[in-house]
């Protein structure tokens, strides 16, 4: 179910949330759960028994490590069996037929193979059960003893399709004790609509004029349409994503919890080491916290700093996708890192702010490009059109898609920096008057979830970016 | 009492593992798709249609009838009747990635309501064919078939993955 269709919006969460309010408290984490899993269970009816038996095998595991950490190496080797299990799976889903693929590319075997649909979430699922058991190993967090709050943990709705990765040292203590109240539940209502509009208003909006430039051939862009192609995915893709984590976040608001925030404008870096403190955060954090740092982060010599960081970006790329353009471009992020820490990062920082937005923006625009690419060949041959190599600088079609365009650019530049919010709160603030600054605020966020409404009801299905990862 | 605990913790994570390597199995079996060519399995599908009601059709029919585009998917074969008055049809799609298959879905459960909402009324065995039709979802292959022989097809189908 997505969170931006009308059954979700109209019928599952009204529902859902009347019953969870009216239930004692006792009862709510039980609510909680069976909505979570109906919710899963709503795209993956056959997936729904994977993720239960990942939840009961994590239960077990986290016990386990726990009952043997008085000695050290059983522990161990529990944690290692419990990591091995978890990342067999995920990559048997994700990465089995891309291997044999690319096996029967390289060498002259043809070996046939079955293919299984790639199970919604479970990128995010199973790092959130690594963390739990990587913590409890570190002795951070002590094993969930009842298996409803575990099974909550992995499975709870807001955030299981697409993240943010909650890691569960972060939200123990509300898995058992959590305050809902009017207050929050406003607030959560508010982060839902912002995202909502960012993902049907502007995302779908831009996401619609990416797939026209994406139709015509790579090699025949002119510099403008294939730069107008790039901006309008990096759009897209900004606003899916961060629109679903804002959705995460208030739904997680209007249920009396707190999820740290994945998005913190990330365009408005000034170096690709502040983009990726800004993008997608929580996917960054688990990854130093569980990979950087357990290989020794950068309390090491200089080559095997540059190791660490290279092998955490092409893992990076890696979970993202089975494809080669998915491990180029977390190749590419790697070396543009280390070239900052070691190369040419104090160079850059002594440059004038609208030339350090300028390098960033254009490396993460190149980035995109790999990462859009259905192959290395096609992503070159864009490459080589924003540069002029394919039909000139400026054509008709793109010149077309400007014009008719211009105004969703706007908002979308707006929306990308603090800027777009402030102009959306901008009457609610120059009201003295509290009460009537509430009611401005609730007048307008109104009229943007109407909106998004009737973006919806017109919409064909448009399932949000980062759920194939 | 504590290592009795820790006795059943570590016996139950063999027995999920085992029960998950169970289920995986069941899908491969079941569930899963195919890397066989659309050419192949589409041979093996229309070779066992019973073609004396059904005709295959171009890729116009094709979007009239489902309102999707065949250029968008890696291979398409429809099939349907040249009489109004039948609903019989089969439809093999092979989709390009999984994002696609919720759209097909939909474009036949749409196509299922309308064609009912046609024959409502007044040709009650072709509702009953389509209230009888079949669908399957394997990886990026997407069957359909509306006919008397569905369920015939439909083990075909599963076969030629």
């Amino acid at each position: 179910m997505l969170f931006s269709s009308i059954t979700f919006l109209f019928l599952f969460l009204p529902l859902v949330m009347a019953v969870y309010y009216i239930v004692p408290n006792k009862a709510k984490n039980v609510v909680f759960l069976i909505a979570s899993l109906f919710f899963y269970a709503w795209g993956e009816p056959v997936y729904v028994v994977l993720m239960i038996l990942s939840i009961l095998f994590n239960y077990f595991c986290g016990r386990d490590i726990k009952a043997n950490e008085e000695d050290q190496r059983k522990a161990k080797r529990s944690l290692a069996f419990a990591v091995a299990v978890n990342v067999l799976i995920l990559g048997f889903f994700k990465y089995y037929g891309f291997i044999l693929n690319t096996l029967n590319s390289v060498l002259p075997t043809d070996i046939p193979y079955r293919e299984l649909p790639l199970p919604v979430g479970i990128s995010f699922y199973t790092f959130q059960a690594i963390s739990y058991l990587v913590d409890i190993y570190r002795k951070k967090a002590d094993p969930q003893k009842n298996i409803l709050y575990f099974a909550l943990y992995i499975s709870m709705f807001p955030q299981l399709i697409a993240g943010p990765i909650v890691r569960y040292v972060d939200i123990e203590a509300q898995l058992k004790n959590r305050k809902i109240s009017v207050r929050r539940l406003g607030q959560g209502a508010v982060y839902f609509i912002i995202g909502l509009a960012k993902k049907v208003v502007i995302a779908n909006s831009v996401g619609a004029v990416f797939e026209q430039i994406a139709d015509m051939p790579a090699s025949s862009l002119s510099v403008l349409t294939a730069w107008l192609g790039v901006f309008s995915y990096a759009f897209q893709i900004y606003f899916d994503f961060s629109g679903y984590s804002d959705m995460a976040v208030g739904l997680g608001k209007m249920f009396g919890f707190e999820f740290k925030k994945n998005f913190d404008y990330p365009y408005i870096s000034k170096s690709i080491t502040e983009f990726w403190r800004r993008w997608h955060i929580s996917l960054s954090t688990w990854f130093r916290e569980y990979v950087y740092i357990p290989l020794g982060g950068n309390r090491c010599s200089v080559s095997r700093n540059i190791f660490n960081l290279m092998a955490v970006w092409t893992l990076t790329g890696m979970w993202h996708g089975a494809a080669w353009n998915f491990i180029a471009w977390g190749v590419y992020y790697g070396v543009i890192l280390v070239m900052e820490k070691y190369v040419w990062g104090a160079s850059v920082d002594r440059l004038p702010g609208v030339v350090r937005h300028i390098y960033t923006m254009v490396l993460v625009l190149v980035g995109w490009v790999f990462f859009f690419s259905p192959s290395l060949g096609y992503a070159l041959r864009y490459l080589g059109s924003m540069i002029g190599g394919g039909a000139g600088i400026v054509d008709s079609e793109g010149a077309f898609l400007l014009f008719t365009h211009w105004l969703l650019y706007l908002l979308a530049v707006l929306g990308s920096s603090a800027l777009g919010l402030r102009l959306v709160n901008l009457v609610p603030r120059m009201l003295g008057n509290e009460k009537a600054k509430a009611a401005a605020a609730a007048v307008i966020y109104m009229g943007i979830f109407v909106i998004s409404a009737a973006f919806l009801v017109t919409d064909t299905f448009n399932p949000f970016l980062y759920f194939r990862f | 009492m504590k290592s009795g605990r820790i006795n059943i913790a570590r016996i139950m994570k063999y027995v999920i593992l085992l029960l998950i390597v169970a289920f995986v199995a069941l899908l491969l079996l079941y569930a899963s798709g195919s890397s066989r060519p659309f050419d192949e399995v589409e041979e093996s599908v229309s070779s066992s249609l019973d073609k004396s009601n059904l005709t295959l059709q171009d890729g116009a029919a094709f979007k009239r009838a489902f309102g999707l585009s065949g250029a968008d998917y890696e291979g398409v074969m429809y099939y349907s009747s040249e009489f109004s008055i039948s609903a019989e049809e089969v439809l093999l799609i092979k989709v390009n990635d999984e994002s696609q298959a919720q759209e097909v879905r939909e474009a036949i459960e749409e196509r299922v309501e309308a064609r009912k909402n046609d024959f409502d009324g007044y040709a009650p065995e072709e509702v009953k064919l389509l209230e009888d039709a079949v669908q399957s979802v394997r990886g990026t292959y997407i069957f359909f078939a509306a006919a008397p022989k569905a369920e015939e097809y439909l083990e075909v189908f599963s076969n030629s993955l």
